[in-house]
């Protein structure tokens, strides 16, 4: 089976070494660096939304950006990716809806349960601007928890958020492994560098 | 995937339905009014040039047509310029959409929203005033729409170029260059008109056949052309480093 997701030579910005990593089913990979280091750019080139400098990204055996890389594959970015202007509920119920392939209504009754597992029902109704960090960055990750992904790829997923937060969020983080596998992007200090099959670091 | 091709139509038309987007709508109504009322009353003390549309009415559709493509192209221009220069929106082209809708979804919005206002607005205008036998109200109707069109088009590649209100801005100016230029009393020269949208000579001589069709299809042209150039800008800008 080839790897789920394949990196070779990458180098974004030029004066980082070479990055190159696979991912198999049922790994968790965290490439590791300070903030600068170009994990951001790592992410933003496996999404196909730059241009990186020089290697090849490829993920679920086709070429990041095209449409095929994308999908079965969530990117949970660090500044949470929710528009101002609509309520989180809006937001969250068309994303997973896009992973399920049903419409938005359908997947109403699963994110308000999902939703309140994680004590934040009541947020759904809010805009994002109206939510603390730590609570949207819970919120940001209801599509890897919901859509059944079959590659998630995080950037700083715990960054922002309290002891009680990482634990839900490692709770929601861990059980994708089962069904594929987790590129997480993360400062040293993660916890999911304890739980990781490989730890890359970018220097 | 089931609705892949139509996310962001959908978050566009949720986002332009907030009463901040539809409130500089309501401004056309009394705008309107204003100006039909402002030119019977021009007309009635010897401004002899609104004779030439005919009657009360087609002058009616023109003005709607005209408030409608300013409102129009200045939403658009700060629309467009929000949306795809927001850092949430480039995330979300992480998304299993094509890269595609992420531009046509929001220009259709943004269409799909004014082209409703223009039924409601020419809609009471024929409803209230007197019509005339000289025009196909269809013709005139179908003529009237084209600058709103036009406008959301040209809202489109400028919103993308840059700023929403540097877009606004340079957009009103052509909106009114446009219109200007087709009046009789006003001469601009020959080179310019090949440049700036046909908008005023569409208002004048619309219903000449054939210069009315060659300018329709002339604006129509300006648009799908400014609408292409704003696609592929959006492309470039979409991968940029």
């Amino acid at each position: 089976m080839p790897p789920y997701i394949s990196i070779g030579g990458y180098s974004d910005p030029p004066r980082m070494s070479h990055l190159s990593v696979e991912v198999n089913k049922g790994e968790i990979v965290v490439v590791t660096g300070p903030p600068g280091s170009g994990k951001s750019n790592l992410i933003k080139s496996m999404a196909g939304i730059r241009r990186f400098i020089r290697g090849s990204i490829r993920i679920l055996g086709a070429r990041a950006g095209t449409l095929r890389s994308r999908q079965g594959v969530v990117f949970v970015f660090q500044n949470w990716n929710f528009s101002p202007d609509l309520s989180v509920r809006i937001q969250l119920e068309r994303k997973v809806g896009l992973y399920l392939g049903v419409p938005a209504r359908a997947v109403r009754l699963t994110v308000d349960r999902w939703s309140e597992d994680l004590g934040l029902r009541d947020s759904l109704d809010f805009y994002p601007s109206q939510l603390n960090r730590s609570d949207l960055q819970l919120l940001s990750l209801a599509p890897l928890a919901l859509g059944r992904p079959a590659v998630a790829v995080l950037d700083e997923p715990m960054a922002n958020l309290s002891s009680v937060g990482v634990s839900m969020a490692m709770d929601l983080v861990l059980p994708v492994i089962g069904n594929g596998a987790v590129l997480a992007l993360a400062q040293g200090r993660s916890p999911l560098v304890n739980r990781a099959d490989r730890v890359l670091s970018l220097l | 995937m089931k609705g892949c091709n139509t996310y962001h139509f959908r978050e566009s038309v949720s986002i332009l339905l907030r009463t901040k987007w539809v409130g500089p709508y309501l401004l056309i109504p009394p705008m309107l009014a204003f100006m039909v009322y402002a030119e019977a009353f021009l007309a009635a003390h010897g401004a002899g040039g609104m004779a030439a549309f005919g009657n009360r009415m087609v002058l009616a559709v023109w003005n709607a047509s005209f408030l409608l493509a300013l409102v129009a192209g200045i939403k658009s221009c700060l629309f467009f310029s929000g949306c795809w220069g927001s850092d949430w929106f480039r995330n979300s082209m992480a998304l299993p959409v094509s890269r595609s809708s992420g531009y046509w979804g929001p220009y259709l919005a943004v269409l799909t929203v004014s082209t409703a206002v223009f039924i409601l607005t020419v809609g009471a205008v024929v409803a209230a005033l007197p019509g005339t036998a000289r025009f196909s109200m269809t013709h005139l109707i179908g003529q009237a729409y084209l600058p709103v069109a036009w406008a959301v088009s040209m809202g489109a590649f400028l919103g993308i170029l840059t700023t929403g209100t540097g877009a606004a801005v340079f957009f009103s100016a052509l909106l009114l260059l446009g219109f200007a230029s087709g009046l009789p009393s006003i001469s601009v020269p020959e080179w310019m008109l090949y440049l700036i949208p046909p908008l005023g000579r569409l208002m004048t001589r619309g219903m000449e056949y054939p210069q009315g069709l060659y300018v329709s299809i002339g604006l129509a042209g300006h648009a799908a052309f400014f609408s292409m150039l704003g696609r592929i800008l959006y492309g470039a800008a979409l991968r940029r480093r």
